[in-house]
């Protein structure tokens, strides 16, 4: 037994070694750690995390003049570490927190990477930047929106995508707007998916809506990745708001849309809250019968020519898909970390932490939307800010605030 | 006062059991004649659902060819894994199917996410044509259909069972292998034409599925749970009760998501069906 | 047979040494977190085997159990500020009083009956407590996220965690030995082998399985609240989902249900397989790991239905007199 066990834990060791790549590679690399679920329910945004990282790591390593001022894209590598490359390790949350943890430690000690990224589903931010924190390694989330994530007193820990409030912010002020010029807006309707995600967006937005004057006239509350929303589509139906803000995940999102659509309901106002929306197998599955969705999204893919059209291409190129906002704003919280590895001019963590902390983006150094990037003790981006865009045809174009939409805003929601 | 969405609320949840019947009448065959549970059974549907979606991408054909080509391809995977795998486990102990079966899941959810992608993906909409509305009912043809499948396919079965040879067969095969084969009947054979007969039923409800709802790999593990509450509630290897149970479930659902609230739908479910199992250990008509 | 004790004195005593000298050999951080994986596994899966292996009631719901001591080892912290660890014998008594409450009802369900009224009840759980602003709702509970004393058991290193593992490891194989050779265990045997002669038990059989069953739960809860410590993190789908109810079931069964070894054994295949084709495959995005993993799961049960150390228990069956194989569950 003793035999048998040693065999097999030399044997597993030895697997371990010759594969993951070792630990003395040339100094001209900086290696970076991304966990995603790259397999499980949310596979399809991990895959789609996982591709935009890696038109990022083509951007910071190849020369891209035409990328304008954006961070990183003229010139090769990292010029402050003499040019060095950036390899990114990528590793498979695969849906659980504990898979989450035990891949952060086994990119901080056995790949030493110098920073970590990830990890989509808040719950295994949680565990997996925890395991950082220990080791005292910078964990960046560009996507992971849970309130707690930034109260935990961490000092390694980094966010650079808008939270609840900023999204609420932005739903409620597009209401009242539109309030504003004279239509009847009274009666507002939430669904929400009730894992983390939904269940906090859908307080806030809630919170939000009403201090913003609004009358929330139901809040439907259902389990994700759920066989039938046709009663939840009917409460809505009976309830008659005037705009329904949906939370959901891809799976629902699809489901939701083509019940709908089956029963022949429309809000006149229809907001379908990234995630799901957002997803790019959205647009392509149910695209055509929820024409005039609005979502929020602070990624835009702008005039032909310009930056982040040039990125939508390259990403498109790989992926056959548009750049969604989630991937989007994975793509920045990479940009941003690997931005503070060049001013840090330094692997060392503490040297990253720093440059971090004095983050200064502006906008035209971002692709995304934001005004900025700046973090605050917590570690939250203060400049996040978000834009609505709006299903027309086969894609999403920004409609909203008036200074930011390339297309004119269509009302009510068409649907089919 | 039964209000018009109150019926629409009963339509749907009939509907929606029958297509939870019809996702279940496989299982339940096989559950009940050869007492081994198909921990697999959601992929199965989930394979006949890509199955008629390729069958639509590559080839542009709807459900006429998709549902015999579903039923064909998961016939063969299920003699398949009948003589590749089941009938070896089936020697073994009770978790010993589990273990073969989840191991099986694994593999074709994995398989199909390796050469599909984890994309969602779904069929167009209208391909078995559209919503109708009957005295301010809306009716969805797909599902329709599948609400009339479910009944062909549960009434084909039993009588399958109860009317012809093969069937009594394979009922004999069930009850007492030995005797059976002391009376000539190859059990080998019998049990790989119900796993055949039963993956068939299963690919028709994949296809069909396919033609309301989601496509994605991980879709059979949201199905797959409906399923075993459904047959275990109906009785293991009783083909109508699937049928009742898929009904009564569906309905519940339907009632308790628009009454009491979504998330609360399955837990009505599930104390229902514990409840059940207190009074009825075989179930609704299972045999004790 | 008389040298069989000796026998399995020196086994015990070689995995004995195994055990306690792995972390020190294989010492690298992943390796040794690795190690503490497979004994907290190992813990659960041999709780499970308690019941679901000797008594053949085969649970799908046992993470009810598990939930019950991460939630109130979370909880404990969360309200009262009080290490963790505090909170393991409130995870023990509600998983007992869990068990004996749908135990009543549950155990005279036969063979499948039994196992899907178990899913059920732990599919219960999870929406109940999704739903339970005290239990963290959706968004899960916390430990402390920088250790405040030792008592805290959070550790950076996995070495000190290791060593707990094995030893609540060992208790719990001591508990099982001690109740596989005493009269419970003849009993479980029995019932186990033979419906005939689980009637002929009559009411006895039922209190035996509660027992076992209450048991198995006990220290299932304590594997769950092992789990919440070192993780540090608990939520409806990483708590109580459905899938580590199968992992324990597929780790017993994978090693030999019903065989006091089994699950360390399954548990010693399935971690390190699962962890280190995640390592080298999972990056890679085609959900390549889960192939191999199903792939190897086909395989043993195909060639090994009564799992890896199954030709143990065959060996030992053939020195009991034959019993009627239609029986068996």
């Amino acid at each position: 037994m003793l035999h048998r066990r040693a065999q097999l834990a030399g044997w597993l060791t030895a697997a371990a070694f010759a594969v993951l790549p070792g630990v003395a590679t040339a100094q001209s690399t900086v290696k970076i750690g991304a966990i995603y679920p790259l397999s499980g329910n949310a596979a399809s945004a991990g895959t789609s995390a996982k591709a935009a990282i890696e038109v990022a790591v083509d951007i910071i390593n190849e020369d891209r003049p035409e990328l304008g001022e954006l961070t990183l894209a003229k010139g090769l590598g990292l010029p402050n570490l003499k040019g060095a490359k950036v390899e990114v390790i990528f590793a498979d949350n695969q849906g659980t927190p504990a898979a989450g943890q035990n891949q952060a430690l086994r990119l901080i000690t056995e790949d030493k990477v110098v920073a970590l990224q990830g990890a989509y589903q808040s719950g295994i931010t949680v565990t997996a930047s925890a395991i950082a924190e220990r080791y005292g390694i910078p964990f960046m989330t560009g996507e992971s929106v849970a309130a707690n994530l930034t109260e935990r007193g961490f000092k390694w820990f980094f966010r650079t995508t808008p939270v609840a409030s900023d999204i609420a912010k932005i739903y409620v002020d597009f209401l009242n707007d539109r309030k504003a010029k004279g239509e009847k807006i009274e009666k507002v309707a939430i669904v929400n998916e009730n894992t983390e995600y939904g269940t906090s967006i859908a307080k806030v937005v809630g919170e939000a809506a009403k201090t913003g004057g609004f009358n929330v006239s139901v809040v439907i509350p259902y389990s994700a990745n759920t066989t039938d929303v046709q009663s939840q589509v009917l409460q809505l139906k009976d309830n008659n708001p005037d705009a329904v803000v949906f939370i959901s995940y891809t799976s629902d999102a699809i489901l939701f849309t083509k019940t709908m659509q089956a029963l022949g309901y429309k809000p006149r106002i229809l907001i379908g809250d990234n995630s799901g929306f957002s997803d790019a197998s959205y647009i392509r599955t149910v695209g055509n019968i929820a024409q005039g969705a609005i979502n929020r999204s602070a990624w835009d893919v702008g005039k032909p020519g310009s930056p982040t059209f040039l990125i939508n291409e390259m990403y498109k190129k790989k992926t056959g898909n548009d750049l969604d906002d989630t991937s989007g704003r994975v793509m920045q919280g990479f940009l941003t970390l690997v931005d503070a590895i060049n001013r840090a001019g330094s692997t060392e963590p503490a040297k990253i932490q720093a440059a971090l902390r004095a983050t200064d983006l502006k906008p035209n150094q971002i692709m995304m939307g934001y005004k900025g990037v700046k973090f605050d003790d917590k570690g939250q981006n203060i400049l996040a800010s978000a834009l609505l865009i709006q299903i027309q045809g086969d894609k999403y174009v920004s409609v909203w605030p008036k200074e930011s939409a390339t297309s004119e805003l269509q009302l009510p929601y068409k649907g089919w | 006062m039964i209000s018009a969405t109150l019926v629409q609320v009963i339509v749907g949840g009939l509907l929606l059991g029958a297509v939870y019947a019809l996702f279940s009448s496989g299982l339940t065959l096989i559950w009940g004649m050869m007492n081994v549970v198909n921990f697999a059974h959601g992929d199965f549907v989930m394979v006949a659902m890509y199955t008629a979606f390729m069958l639509w991408s590559l080839l542009g054909l709807g459900p006429e060819a998709s549902v015999p080509v579903a039923a064909l391809v998961l016939a063969t995977i299920g003699i398949l894994s009948y003589f590749l795998l089941v009938r070896h486990i089936m020697r073994g102990p009770m978790i010993a199917q589990i273990l073969g079966t989840f191991g099986l899941a694994l593999l074709l959810r994995y398989t199909v996410f390796g050469v599909a992608g984890a994309n969602f993906l779904s069929l167009p909409d209208h391909l078995l044509g559209g919503v109708y509305e009957v005295f301010g009912i809306r009716l969805q043809a797909s599902r329709l259909v599948a609400g009339v499948v479910a009944l062909l396919v549960t009434a084909g079965l039993h009588l399958l069972l109860t009317r012809t040879t093969l069937g009594s067969r394979m009922l004999a095969v069930s009850e007492d292998a030995t005797a059976a084969q002391l009376m000539g009947i190859r059990p080998d054979r019998m049990q790989a034409a119900a796993w055949g007969i039963a993956a068939g039923a299963t690919g028709i409800a994949g296809a069909l599925i396919a033609t309301f709802f989601y496509i994605s790999p991980t879709v059979g593990e949201t199905l797959a749970i409906i399923a075993f509450v459904t047959v275990a509630l109906g009785g293991f290897g009783s083909v109508p009760g699937a049928l009742v149970a898929g009904l009564l479930i569906g309905l519940i659902e339907s009632l308790s998501a628009y009454w009491i609230g979504a998330v609360w739908k399955d837990v009505v479910v599930y104390v229902l069906f514990v409840a059940v199992l207190w009074f009825r250990p075989q179930g609704l008509m299972g045999k004790s | 047979m008389k040298a069989a004790p000796a026998r399995n004195a020196v086994w015990a005593v070689a995995v004995a040494t195994a055990l306690l000298a792995y972390p020190l050999i294989f010492s690298s951080p992943f390796q040794q977190r690795l190690g503490a994986l497979v004994l907290l596994y190992a813990i659960a899966a041999s709780a499970w085997n308690i019941v679901g292996g000797y008594a053949g009631q085969v649970s799908v719901g046992h993470v009810v159990f598990f939930g019950c001591g991460a939630y109130a080892a979370l909880a404990t912290y969360h309200h009262t500020g009080l290490p963790p660890i505090a909170g393991v014998p409130l995870g023990i008594a509600a998983s007992v009083g869990i068990a004996a409450l749908i135990g009543v009802p549950t155990l005279r369900l036969s063979g499948h009956y039994f196992s899907m009224a178990t899913i059920a009840v732990a599919e219960l759980a999870r929406l109940v407590t999704t739903n339970t602003e005290f239990l963290g709702a959706a968004v899960g509970l916390s430990g402390p996220t920088v250790p405040r004393t030792v008592f805290d058991l959070s550790f950076i290193s996995a070495l000190p965690y290791y060593y707990l593992f094995l030893a609540v490891l060992a208790l719990t194989l001591g508990l099982t030995w001690w109740m596989e050779r005493s009269r419970i265990g003849y009993y479980l045997r029995a019932i186990r082998d033979s419906e005939r002669a689980a009637r002929s038990l009559g009411a006895r059989a039922g209190r035996v399985k509660l027992y076992a069953f209450m048991l198995s739960a006990g220290l299932t809860s304590v594997a769950g609240a092992l789990y919440a410590l070192m993780f540090g993190f608990v939520d409806p789908e990483s708590g109580l989902g459905i899938l580590i109810s199968v992992k324990m079931l597929i780790m017993a069964a994978l090693g030999g249900a019903g065989l006091l070894f089994g699950p360390l054994v399954g548990a010693a295949i399935l971690v390190p397989l699962e962890e280190i084709s995640n390592s080298v495959l999972g990056g890679r995005g085609a959900g390549l790991t889960f192939v191999l993993y199903g792939a190897i799961i086909v395989l043993i049960a195909r060639f090994r239905p009564d799992g890896i150390l199954g030709l143990l228990r065959l060996r030992r069956r053939a020195e009991v007199p034959p019993k009627d194989k239609t029986d068996a569950p």
